[in-house]
């Protein structure tokens, strides 16, 4: 097992790499790929499509193995894991988020919240409590028995956030989470990822469009399965007033 | 699998369940006629065994009838054809010889008679000509009025008690005694009437009539073959009767040492093998429809699991990706396929009772009591759980092993 060679490093990623087979071709999706993600950071992952962006996300959260190179995560080599072990890092430290939301359109708000802890084996009095919490955090308890489909989109995407955050993972990741909203509810749900990052939480968002990545504190650009660059951001979109300490929320 | 994990799945199988419920019906139709053939299968070898028992009391179980027929159908009817009839002489010595029975008595029967009453005509009866201590016997127990007595025999009187099927036809009004009836032209006047006693396996005894032996002879000649009533006493007492009764019918109709019988002894053992014949067929009959319906609802109820599996590929997705393992996922099939098939045995169960009640209600046939042995509903019940887990195995395997990435693109 290796150590890490960062201490609040989350995910230590070096010279990672990823082919697809699509018969006789080869698709090069990643080509070497290094990267650190630190404790509460809040970065966004850029790029054309074809760049390698959901390939690297994927990786990331633990769906997707890399055909080589190195995945530390809180200095647990991924690469040998069993997919049992991988199945437990996507339960307990990866809350995904989606563009489309991927709710089960046959349960209520709240039994969507709880089925990560189904999965965790949490007691059901815990689950529930600890579901409802989640789902105040994103206010929306009073529509915690709707259904996906008598909610607005804004709504379901909150609710997959609340799911994302029950298990009180180490990283959020959210895959072009305002792609289907509208503008306003796009922005209210990017108010909503500041927020949870204020709360201590580590943001990762994959995104094409440059708004929401001036969200992010950091931002990764792809091209051609490459890291083209990562830099600070140094003026994120923001919604707390600069100087007012009052944080306005939803 | 964790307990909150089999809980959620059965929910999660009820949901699939309630919302394709015509897909799940049709999956679920093989299993529900297996359950079926299940349930007739079970009914109709209680309705057997019921009837044995009739069939048995009937006859009674401390009771040998010698007769030179085989009652139970065993052996050629060419063979028992040519035997040598039983005479009254025979008879009356094997009475005399016969150390270990309570009574041995004549019997004889002629088929398909008519008889009348005033206009009134019945046909196919049998006259059967005894002497007064039949009614000692089982099969001669009088509701009404009283049997013939000794001096009626000697004296050849003209008394007569009828079956529960000629009196109930007869004298609807129930007030057979004292009436006379004409047997072979003669007249006799009605003394009794015998309860209703008929079985499936010996339907005739309803529509008897019991005359004097001598007044039989009488009418229809004394050289007819009988048979001989002879009432061991008691059921432990058969096996020791038997042989004496075998040892001297061989003796008084000079049977030679090594030969076979020239006569039968009918008992109700014989009853109880015939009846096992048939409920082996049965049995048989009901395995094999059981085994071939089960396979095919095996093989519906994983077509729809596959169904299922292809419309949830977006589903299976997710749940890896929130952190399901694969066994989960495993397990969430097998459970709903399982209780696809536990539902459809529910419900075929219950379907099959009511038509069972149903017929037996409408068709009045007394044996057909609609009653399900215990043990068959839990067996078939734990088997359709096995099939249904079985069913659902591979479709369940597949569903495990999809790609998660590859599964969350899937519209």
């Amino acid at each position: 097992m290796q150590h890490s060679q960062n201490k609040n490093a989350i995910i230590e990623i070096e010279h990672i790499a990823r082919v697809y087979t699509m018969g006789s071709e080869h698709v090069h999706a990643l080509r070497d790929v290094s990267l650190n993600i630190y404790e509460n950071e809040y970065i966004a992952l850029m790029g054309p499509s074809g760049s390698g962006k959901s390939t690297l996300m994927n990786a990331l959260g633990c769906l997707d193995t890399p055909n080589s190179g190195k995945y530390l995560f809180k200095g647990l080599d991924v690469r040998q894991m069993s997919d049992n072990d991988l199945a437990e890092i996507r339960n307990k430290e990866i809350g995904f988020v989606f563009q489309t939301f991927n709710l089960l359109a046959r349960a209520s708000a709240l039994k969507n919240v709880e089925l990560p802890l189904v999965y965790a084996g949490v007691p059901t009095n815990e689950r529930r409590e600890r579901a409802i919490e989640a789902l105040k955090s994103v206010g929306l308890e009073e529509r915690m028995h709707h259904k996906p489909n008598e909610l607005s989109g804004g709504q379901r995407q909150r609710v997959a956030i609340a799911r994302a955050l029950v298990t009180k993972p180490a990283i959020i990741l959210a895959d072009e989470p305002t792609g289907n909203l509208d503008s306003k509810t796009g922005v209210e749900i990017m108010r909503l990822f500041e927020e949870i990052w204020r709360q201590g939480n580590t943001v990762i968002l994959v995104t094409h469009e440059e708004d929401i990545a001036m969200h992010a504190h950091r931002i990764v650009r792809l091209r051609d399965g490459l890291i083209e660059s990562d830099r600070v951001n140094p003026n994120p979109v923001t919604f707390v007033q600069a100087g007012s300490g009052v944080a306005h929320y939803l | 699998m964790k307990f909150s994990e089999f809980i959620e799945s059965i929910k999660i199988a009820f949901e699939s369940l309630r919302s394709n419920v015509m897909r799940s019906i049709l999956a679920m139709l093989g299993i529900m006629i297996g359950i079926t053939v299940v349930v007739l299968m079970g009914w109709a070898l209680n309705g057997l065994d019921n009837a044995l028992e009739d069939t048995i009391n009937l006859l009674g179980t401390d009771m040998l009838y010698v007769d030179k027929w085989d009652w139970a159908g065993g052996g050629s009817w060419e063979s028992m054809r040519s035997r040598k009839n039983i005479s009254i002489h025979q008879a009356n010595d094997l009475a005399k010889q016969l150390t270990s029975a309570e009574l041995a008595i004549p019997v004889s029967q002629k088929w398909g008679q008519n008889i009348s009453y005033g206009e009134d005509k019945l046909a196919g009866i049998s006259v059967t000509g005894t002497l007064s201590e039949y009614s000692l016997t089982p099969a001669g127990l009088v509701t009404e009025g009283r049997f013939f007595s000794q001096s009626e025999d000697r004296f050849s009187a003209n008394v007569v008690v009828i079956g529960y099927g000629v009196s109930s036809v007869l004298f609807p009004n129930g007030d057979a005694l004292g009436k006379t009836i004409k047997i072979g032209g003669h007249p006799f006047e009605v003394i009794g009437v015998i309860e209703k006693r008929g079985t499936m396996l010996m339907d005739f005894v309803d529509n008897q009539v019991f005359i004097p032996l001598t007044s039989h002879m009488g009418i229809y000649g004394a050289s007819r073959s009988l048979s001989i009533a002879v009432k061991a006493g008691s059921e432990k007492k058969l096996d020791e009767v038997r042989m004496e009764t075998i040892g001297h019918m061989r003796t008084i109709r000079n049977v030679q040492p090594g030969a076979d019988n020239d006569f039968s002894i009918n008992e109700s053992q014989a009853f109880r093998e015939q009846t096992a014949t048939m409920r082996a067929a049965v049995w048989v009959t009901g395995l094999i429809l059981t085994g071939i319906s089960l396979l095919v609802g095996l093989i519906g109820i994983m077509n729809i699991m596959f169904v299922s599996v292809t419309e949830r590929t977006k589903e299976i997705g997710i749940r890896k990706a929130i952190g399901a393992r694969r066994s989960s996922i495993l397990n969430q099939f097998i459970v709903e396929s399982a209780f696809l098939c536990f539902a459809g045995s529910l419900i075929a169960f219950i379907f099959s009772s009511i038509v069972a009640f149903a017929i037996s209600k409408a068709s009045g046939v007394d044996f057909l009591k609609p009653y399900v042995p215990p043990e068959f509903v839990l067996y078939a019940t734990i088997l359709s759980v096995i099939f249904g887990m079985l069913a659902g195995i591979i479709p369940a395997y597949l569903a495990s092993r999809l790609d998660p990435v590859e599964a969350l693109r899937y519209e």
